[in-house]
């Protein structure tokens, strides 16, 4: 029922920003378009930040590294191999995922019962380790993803959609749905939640957190990867690229919806993107005297995206659509 | 927080008291405290020799890896002494470093050729103060937000200040650089070394006197449990706020002497992967030990250049795998963390300790409680591939001093 209302309020303020601007050349509407498919990047890699959240109580920060690692392995196979589209999707999506049962194995396993902070601290090492060996095997050089589709795209105000945002959208909906059928209704889902909750209590009930904890990294990894290949060929392939640029917004979005919500994840995406974009669109659009305002103030959206965290954290640390569990 | 953290016994980070010189412990002989104080000099002397021997880019190295261990002290405060994480900490120590460039150059108007020695302590100063500033915003925000909320503000804050602060054209001199000639006597590299070894000890100082005092007590007290800290009467807002600042204290310090060091400031020194790496530094040097964070610290600001050092491997990285070894230490740091926190929770100080322990006056041993559990097997440290254990309450009671961040969680903002 939140959800709804908070999607049709979400809805409305687009459509109000989207009359208002009508015809206007220099206003928001192009800005609105680009919030909205950023915003579902951010809700696409979000959602696996809410799975491992769900499952282990713990921000993975090697979330960003699984889409990196999967969009470099589909470098490998597809440029530099010359192998086809959609083997070097297949081996990405499994190697990333083998990656992320190999980190759940050495690293999260024995630190289980270690407070978060620690297991925070071990997810940021495996990442850094992770841009680590992306620098020594790839190099700091500029590369570039094939999307998966070529085609026109579509002119929405000015601002031209291509395909990969389409599908970007597409996917990040059918997950959300997916996801949230599987955590309320299947008895693995179920499962998963109760680990996260009182692993100890779980166990006397008969389910093995050493069952649910690699099927909990290894399905983060997974949506990691989807994450990647979607999210990489939107721009460059440089070590880190995930992490850099998607990380910090995604976790925002995740904040925003609940943190332990799925459809959160996606509206959450989609208003940080939106008020990235239109504050990217206020910076250059107004001005104070004779400057522009970012003419004070370099990127202003990401200080926005800062106070819009702090501002929900203090006020609501639940989140818009967030329940416990 | 949770009740099962406060429960778990995490070791005083200063020895217990029953381990102190005095009738019921141990005191060395006059000959042990003569061999302590050799010990002391040859270490101390060594690293001088070394200063001063060396060719001047090697100085500058040296200068950078004691700053960096003046920073992992001020990330140990926040991380070690009070349990919280900050993954922002460029942006304390980029904040002073423009601050301190900002002084000398516009307002005591230093130029290459002469800047006062006054000038430059008043603009550690200053740099040092905007340093606390900054943190105590930021031990405000940590008031009400904990945990891992926390760092995630702590690592949107720092990434803010890389991208946008540190950019704004009047700072950056249009994103020239701010430029920070150093004082007068001081402009040469060891020179300039000898001055951050200086500051080192100040804030080493600070740091020993802090935590055996009154606020220190109630700063690691904090760290166990605010709510059991808040029954007993401590001011809980006060020092969470007063350990931030002080982190922001040092690490401004940290930043005055990395503009002088650096003599022109840009925003590029302080990007975010920076600050997670001193994060792993610390937890490598060991969280809550001073000695082991300046180790630790020190290491990671030198490793990239020492492993350089032997041609040989260089070329045996060149010839088999065609990269620059640079890179390779991109890998090392990250390894090395993994590995403390997984197998070493102690880090480098918890493998020295019977030397650090030694040479306070203490025995040669790992166990502060004067051998007693020498001979037992380590039932604490739990091997990679083994299963866990089923009965939770064993392993951990058995050995106190393998937590790596204190209990302080917050999984619940």
């Amino acid at each position: 029922m939140r959800t709804a209302i908070v999607c049709a309020a979400i809805a409305a303020i687009c459509a109000l920003i989207l009359i208002l601007g009508a015809g206007d050349q220099t206003g928001p509407n192009a800005f609105v378009v680009i919030g909205i498919s950023q915003g579902a990047i951010y809700g696409l890699l979000a959602i696996g930040l809410v799975l491992v959240y769900k499952g282990a109580r713990v921000f993975n920060f090697a979330q960003g590294e699984f889409g990196t690692l999967a969009a470099f392995t589909l470098y490998l196979f597809n440029r530099q191999y010359g192998l086809p589209y959609w083997v070097g999707v297949i081996a990405a999506v499994v190697i990333t995922v083998l990656i992320g049962l190999a980190m759940e194995r050495v690293v999260v396993r024995p630190l289980l019962e270690k407070p978060r902070v620690t297991l925070l601290v071990a997810t940021i090492a495996f990442a850094l380790l992770a841009i680590g060996f992306e620098f020594v095997i790839f190099l700091p050089e500029l590369k570039n993803l094939e999307p998966i589709v070529h085609g026109q795209g579509i002119t929405i105000f000015t601002y031209i959609l291509d395909p990969q945002h389409l599908i970007i959208i597409g996917v990040l909906l059918a997950l959300a749905v997916i996801l949230g059928f599987f955590f309320s209704r299947t008895d693995l889902g179920l499962a998963i939640l109760g680990t996260s909750q009182d692993a100890f209590a779980t166990r006397v009930v008969g389910i093995g957190i050493d069952r649910i904890s690699p099927f909990i990294w290894g399905s983060a990894a997974f949506l990691g990867a989807i994450a990647g290949i979607l999210y990489v060929p939107t721009t460059n392939l440089v070590p880190g690229v995930v992490t850099l640029y998607v990380l910090i917004p995604a976790f925002t979005a995740a904040v925003l919806g609940g943190m332990t919500s799925l459809p959160g994840a996606f509206v959450g995406g989609v208003a940080v993107g939106l008020i990235q974009a239109l504050s990217q669109w206020a910076s250059g659009h107004y001005s104070i005297g004779d400057k522009l305002l970012q003419g004070y103030l370099p990127d202003i959206p990401d200080v926005v995206l800062l106070i819009a965290l702090l501002t929900i954290l203090l006020a609501r640390p639940q989140g818009l659509l967030g329940t416990e569990a | 927080m949770t009740d099962l953290d406060v429960t778990e016994p995490t070791p005083p980070v200063e020895a217990p008291v029953d381990d102190r010189p005095g009738p019921s412990g141990f005191s060395p002989s006059p000959q042990g405290w003569f061999a302590r104080v050799v010990v002391l000099i040859v270490i101390f002397g060594g690293v001088f020799w070394v200063t001063a021997s060396v060719k001047g880019f090697w100085a500058a190295r040296i200068s950078l890896a004691v700053i960096f261990a003046i920073i992992g002290l001020s990330l140990n405060v926040v991380l070690g002494y009070l349990g919280q994480l900050s993954l922002g900490h460029q942006a304390f120590v980029g904040i002073s470093a423009f601050v301190a460039a900002f002084y000398v150059t516009k307002s005591a108007h230093c130029t290459t050729d002469s800047c006062s020695i006054g000038s430059f302590l008043i603009a550690v100063v200053i740099a040092a103060l905007a340093g606390a500033v900054a943190a105590g915003i930021l031990g405000l925000v940590a008031l009400r937000i904990r945990g891992l909320y926390l760092a995630l503000i702590t690592l949107a804050y720092g990434f803010v200040a890389e991208r946008s602060l540190f950019e704004i054209p009047a700072l950056t001199n249009g994103g020239a650089g701010q430029p920070a000639p150093r004082p007068d006597g001081f402009v040469g590299d060891h020179a300039f070394a000898y001055l951050c070894f200086i500051f080192l000890a100040i804030v080493l100082f600070i740091d020993w006197r802090l935590l055996r005092s009154k606020v220190g007590r109630a700063i690691l007290s904090i760290k166990q449990s605010d709510a059991v800290a808040a029954t007993y009467g401590i001011n809980v807002t006060a020092y969470k706020v007063l350990a931030f600042m002080m982190s922001g204290l040092f690490a401004g310090i940290a930043g005055a002497l990395f503009a002088f060091h650096e003599t022109n400031v840009v925003s590029n020194n302080f990007n975010f992967s920076n600050s997670l790496l001193w994060v792993l530094m610390v937890v490598v040097g060991g969280l809550g030990r001073r000695t082991g964070v300046v180790i630790g610290s020190a290491f990671f600001a030198l490793f990239p250049y020492l492993i350089t050092i032997y041609s040989g491997f260089n070329n045996f990285f060149k010839d088999t795998f065609h990269r620059d070894p640079n890179y390779i230490t991109l890998v090392i740091g990250p390894l090395l963390a993994v590995l403390t926190i997984i197998q070493f929770p102690g880090g480098i100080a918890e493998q020295i300790s019977p030397i650090t322990r030694w040479l306070s006056g203490k025995r040669f041993t790992k166990h502060p409680d004067g051998g007693h559990a020498t001979g037992e097997p380590k039932s604490g440290k739990r091997g990679l591939f083994k299963r866990r254990s089923q009965n939770g309450a064993e392993p951990e009671a058995a050995e106190p001093s393998k937590e790596l961040v204190g209990s302080t969680e917050g999984s619940d903002a």
